[in-house]
């Protein structure tokens, strides 16, 4: 599973898979922490819809974490204080990156909660559409 | 006159930073970050569009050692902002990814995808709710029980909807004039100081973190005369869109390997301005142009007052201050404006004996005469 997808499951779940799959990881293999973590920021850049130009909206708040795993850095970055998943984020990237055996077998757990985040979201949005307005023209 | 110098206020300066303390804890209550977090959110969004920064827990803290205070919360927050470091620039974020929450429109009823009225203001009746001054905690929880209930049916294997723009299919009809994507590197007005004339990149950047207050009169005055743009609101939507940054060393840019770091939550307005433009048969044909507003949040008067003035200032116009952008985008800056005013009490003494001099010496030559 590419990066994109992997990190957008591994923090929409919470930090839960996050911590088991890290800690899959410091158990078997040496670990080193480069860089503890720490805050930073992030600047938002956006298209506006008038006319399709690019302007910066502000910045967010980051925590980010890069850490060392069977000679491979890994970065974790995630919006909001965060040092615990950003560690464990870190500690998963450098297992990619490292193409390390467990990763395989990490597939199907990442699946099981990318289904169980879509089904969260689709809860989310059917209460949503509740407040959808049926217009009736009246006759005047 | 001489000027001296003086000094003698170190103690008093302590002293009132413990009345000011002494002021925030005599009541012997304690307002939890959290508590701030989940009743105060529009208070919170306001804070952090403000300041510029999307940090919900940092824009509560602040709001506590303010006390409430919306200018010192932002000044608080854009002050912790400075200290922190810029790692990444996000790839561009594009508001069709919205998870919409709200999503209206004055200009049409039946908007493809429907109008969703989610959280607001807006049909309340505006009545003091005395039965919140005793609230408990336990009605609450029945309360959100029996809600959660109401909410759970037919849910099962729907499609998640993204939500086109109302304005895509204006401009498929030709109501609207089609841009191409402009790729120019946005300046940054937190690196760079504003020049003018300045570019759009640095008003919109101007706008959306001016003072909600200070937005909103401008916006108010242009409709009220004191400008030329008096919108009808195209598409106002609310939600969390996510935001990717690239890998700081990885050279190649596959996108599938972007990092997804979180969403955030914004408020976009699209607002239609009717002009009358002349064509090359000297005929003037009615036409439409989009004004745009943003705000980290949900923040919807400021957002619309937004799109006024960015209307306002992408056509200028000298009989107008809506319409001057050194008016309006000097003077909307939460921290500029409160800091300037407020330096105001701050000593003077000797710029005000300065003009004390000047006087006298006025008075003094005229009765020599």
């Amino acid at each position: 599973m590419k990066r994109k997808q992997r990190t957008e499951i591994l923090i929409q779940d919470g930090g839960v898979l996050a911590k088991e799959l890290a800690e899959m990881v410091t158990q078997s293999y040496k670990f080193r922490e480069i860089e503890e973590p720490h805050y930073g920021l992030t600047m938002i850049k956006m298209r506006e819809t008038a006319k399709k130009s690019l302007f910066y909206l502000g910045e967010a708040l980051v925590t980010e974490a890069k850490v060392e795993v069977h000679q491979s850095i890994g970065i974790g970055i995630v919006i909001g204080m965060e040092e615990e998943l950003a560690k464990h984020l870190a500690i998963i990237d450098a297992a990619y990156r490292a193409e390390l055996p467990e990763t395989m077998e990490w597939e199907e757990k990442l699946e099981v909660a990318a289904e169980k985040i879509f089904q969260q979201k689709e809860r989310q949005q059917a209460e949503i559409l509740k407040t959808k307005v049926n217009f009736e023209t009246m006759e005047v | 006159m001489g000027y001296v110098a003086v000094k003698g206020g170190t103690e008093a300066i302590e002293a009132s930073l413990d009345r000011l303390k002494y002021d925030r804890l005599k009541g012997e209550e304690i307002v939890e970050i959290k508590t701030i977090l989940a009743t105060m959110r529009p208070l919170v969004d306001q804070v952090m569009s403000e300041a510029s920064l999307y940090a919900p827990f940092l824009a509560a803290l602040a709001i506590k050692q303010a006390g409430g205070s919306m200018e010192e919360a932002v000044f608080l927050l854009r002050a912790h902002r400075s200290t922190l470091p810029r790692y990444y620039y996000s790839e561009t974020v594009d508001t069709e990814d919205m998870f919409v929450e709200r999503r209206i429109s004055a200009s049409f009823k039946d908007i493809p995808g429907g109008q969703l009225l989610g959280s607001t203001n807006d049909y309340t009746h505006r009545l003091l709710d005395f039965n919140l001054v005793n609230e408990k905690k336990e009605e609450n929880q029945a309360w959100l029980q029996e809600f959660q209930e109401r909410m759970c049916d037919d849910v099962a294997d729907k499609e998640l909807q993204f939500f086109p723009k109302v304005v895509d299919y204006l401009r498929e009809e030709g109501l609207f004039e089609r841009y191409p994507l402009d790729d120019t590197p946005p300046k940054d007005i937190t690196k760079q100081s504003i020049q003018f004339p300045t570019g759009r990149s640095e008003r919109l950047q101007v706008l959306t973190r001016g003072q909600t207050g200070a937005v909103t009169s401008l916006g108010y005055a242009s409709l009220r005369g004191y400008g030329q743009v008096h919108p009808t609101i195209g598409e106002v939507r609310v939600g969390n869109v996510p935001i990717h940054v690239q890998h700081p060393y990885e050279e190649e840019s596959d996108p599938d390997d972007l990092f997804y770091i979180g969403d955030v939550k914004l408020t976009e307005v699209e607002s239609f301005v009717p002009v009358n433009v002349k064509k090359q048969n000297q005929k003037e044909e009615l036409e439409f142009e989009i004004g745009y507003g943003i705000s980290f949040g949900q923040n919807e008067t400021k957002a619309i007052a937004m799109s006024i003035l960015d209307q306002c200032l992408e056509n200028p116009h000298g009989e107008f201050p809506t319409h001057d952008e050194e008016f309006v985008l000097l003077h909307i800056d939460s921290v500029e404006s409160t800091g300037f005013i407020s330096h105001l009490k701050l000593p003077h003494y000797v710029t005000f004996q300065s003009k004390l001099d000047s006087a006298r010496q006025v008075k003094k030559g005229g009765n020599n005469k």
